[in-house]
């Protein structure tokens, strides 16, 4: 008994040690490129966190509710464009840009749930895939929107007073805690009534029923944020970037996201920023080699997915927490 | 009344051929899609990218100065081997965990990545143009058709029934349903289960194989050339029901009609929406797709 409590109490220090970590390595990482004096590696850092967001959103149904995601980037690139027009065409604020990105996904969201979300298994994954297919289509042929060239020029908005996005650490900044609030929040509502829910969803379908749950209403719920979440992440592209395409919302996108989040571990909300960070430092190191770094980051994945099912957080919270209890009982004794 | 008749032999006549020499490929996509998914409950995510190694098959057998119907019987050899080696060597390995479902659409989705920048590595970006084996083209209804599209639709057609007899007429065809039915009875019966698995991923694939070849002197050969046609292919599974032999051809054949003769109302851009709507519409009706999958009647 007293072992399952410590256990339990234990868990959830070793991922808070791993949350400490990323929060600390990106905002060093971000400091080495102000004292270099090379804001390159600062909007890359940024960069990784936005797609870290769009990681989390991923997480958030395939390691939480069990669905799997294949076409995520949709949301993503929606908030995206949403913010890019809201800057263009609207009001250069950034808040405004940030509400009304997620006030629109949260409804797109609820509109793709009501359409995906009846389906289960390997039906959910090719219906998302194909809405994300249907809609990247729709605005790549949208002369309105730009069509296949996106729309440029973005301006530059004030966050806070005295805080411009063309601020490289001033908007990593911005972009950090966005992306740490919308990870704590994540996290929060993983341990409320509803976050349980969603792993008996993903354990268990029918038993949720069984208790008295309407499992379709928790469904759609977690699409919901998750596109919410996918859209809050998209909106800050286009202040980084200045410029917003349609291959925000292409496949790639949307397979990227599920490479991340299994790599760093499904099911852990911290492996889909750890998988993000990776991937994104890996990407711009290879990059700088050969163009073809698809078919590395490719093949390191078809190694995860058959030797490392459970990604590299979930491989290292029983190492972490191996440590700590040992520490614990040698304090003890 | 001329009017309407002359309306139908020139317009909607030709749309609904070329229609259907795109729909019996797309068919023979589907058809490997949906046996594999029948059988293994794998949903191949690399199939696109078999579709254009097929074509791409095409490409390197021609330039080694072979004729084409060498490469129509090479091919699906090759893709075969391919398929047996990707079953036995990758899919197996997470085949037997508790969430293969998504493990392996996981596993070949990494496939797909592997794959396509593979094609990409060793021919580069730019598109190639097959020949067609077959030139001129032939009087029919008052209209010319290229004789090479009608070559497609007959011989297409021609496999698709081939398959469609193999499945269900002979005894290879009773094994796979028969695993795909109860695979530990069927194994308790003496079929080793496990290669049939892997004969059967290996066929699905040369089927794709097939389809590319098919398909490259019509459409030019291209490595992200799969990605586009594997949508049209799965929402015809998914229509027709993920495993269903019947389903795939008959929505394989109606879809790619539809999408013919809609873009004679509507722009072809708007094509994928469209099918994506029917889609939509056939899963509220019926969430599992029109037919029973393979071996469950």
């Amino acid at each position: 008994m007293l072992d399952r409590f410590n256990s339990n109490s234990s868990k959830p220090n070793a991922v808070r040690i791993l949350a400490i970590v990323f929060f600390a390595t990106a905002l060093l990482f971000a400091l080495i490129g102000t004292v270099m004096g090379d804001s390159f590696y600062i909007r890359l850092a940024t960069e990784a966190l936005i797609f870290g967001g769009l990681a989390l959103s991923v997480d958030l149904l395939l390691g939480h509710v069990g669905l799997l995601p294949l076409g995520q980037a949709l949301f993503f690139g929606l908030g995206a464009y949403v913010s890019a027009v809201v800057l263009k065409e609207w009001a250069a604020s950034f808040w405004l840009a940030i509400i009304v990105s997620m006030l629109f996904c949260a409804f797109a969201g609820l509109i793709g749930g009501l359409i995906a979300i009846r389906s289960k298994g390997v039906y959910f994954a090719l219906i998302s895939f194909g809405l994300a297919q249907v809609f990247s289509r729709v605005i790549y042929n949208t002369r309105e929107l730009g069509a296949s060239d996106g729309m440029t020029g973005v301006p530059v908005v004030t966050v806070v007073p005295g805080l411009q996005t063309d601020n490289p650490l001033g908007f990593f900044f911005v972009t950090w805690l966005v992306i740490g609030g919308l990870y704590l929040v994540l996290r929060y509502v993983m341990q409320t009534p509803m976050g349980r829910l969603f792993g008996a969803i993903r354990v268990n379908e029918h038993r949720v029923c069984f208790l008295g749950f309407g499992a379709l209403r928790f469904k759609i719920t977690a699409f919901v944020a998750a596109a919410v979440v996918a859209g809050l992440s998209g909106a800050l592209y286009p202040m980084l970037r200045g410029f917003v395409s349609p291959e925000l919302m292409f496949f790639q996108v949307s397979g990227n996201a599920v490479v991340n989040v299994i790599i760093g571990g499904s099911g852990t909300l911290i492996g889909a920023l750890y998988g993000a960070g990776l991937l994104t430092v890996l990407k711009s190191i290879l990059g700088s080699f050969t163009v073809h770094h698809h078919i590395v980051i490719g093949l390191l994945f078809v190694v995860v997915v058959i030797a490392f099912p459970r990604g590299i957080v979930g491989y290292l919270v029983p190492v972490l927490e191996a440590r700590l209890s040992k520490k614990k009982t040698g304090d003890n004794s | 009344m001329t009017s309407i008749l002359e309306w139908l032999q020139f317009v909607l006549a030709p749309q609904s051929i070329n229609g259907l020499s795109i729909g019996v490929a797309v068919v023979l996509m589907a058809l490997g899609l949906t046996i594999i998914f029948g059988l293994l409950d794998v949903i191949n995510m690399a199939h696109g990218e078999c579709y254009a190694l097929g074509a791409y098959a095409v490409v390197v057998i021609l330039g080694m100065g072979v004729s084409f119907w060498w490469a129509f019987l090479l091919t699906p050899l090759l893709m075969a081997a391919m398929g047996y080696a990707m079953e036995r060597g990758l899919i197996q390995q997470v085949f037997h965990s508790k969430d293969r479902h998504t493990l392996t659409l996981l596993l070949t989705f990494g496939m797909a990545t592997v794959m396509e920048d593979a094609i990409k590595i060793v021919f580069g970006a730019n598109p190639r143009s097959v020949e067609a084996p077959i030139s001129g083209a032939t009087e029919l209804f008052g209209l010319f058709f290229p004789n090479y599209r009608l070559f497609v639709m007959l011989l297409g057609g021609a496999i698709i029934v081939a398959v469609w007899l193999l499945v269900f007429r002979t005894s290879i065809g009773a094994i796979v349903r028969a695993a795909a039915h109860d695979k530990d009875m069927s194994a308790s019966l003496g079929i080793p289960v496990s290669r049939v698995y892997s004969l059967t991923f290996a066929f699905g694939v040369a089927l794709a194989g097939i389809a590319g070849v098919l398909l490259a002197p019509i459409y030019s050969v291209f490595p992200t050339m799969g990605r586009d046609f594997v949508l049209m292919a799965f929402s015809v599974v998914i229509i027709g029901g993920m495993g269903s032999i019947k389903g795939a051809v008959l929505a394989g054949l109606v879809l790619t009609q539809i999408q013919s003769l809609s873009s004679l109302l509507i722009s072809p851009v708007w094509n994928d929406t469209l099918l994506f709507g029917i889609m939509v519409v056939v899963l509220m009706w019926r969430p599992q797709g029109l037919f029973g999958k393979l071996g469950h009647a």
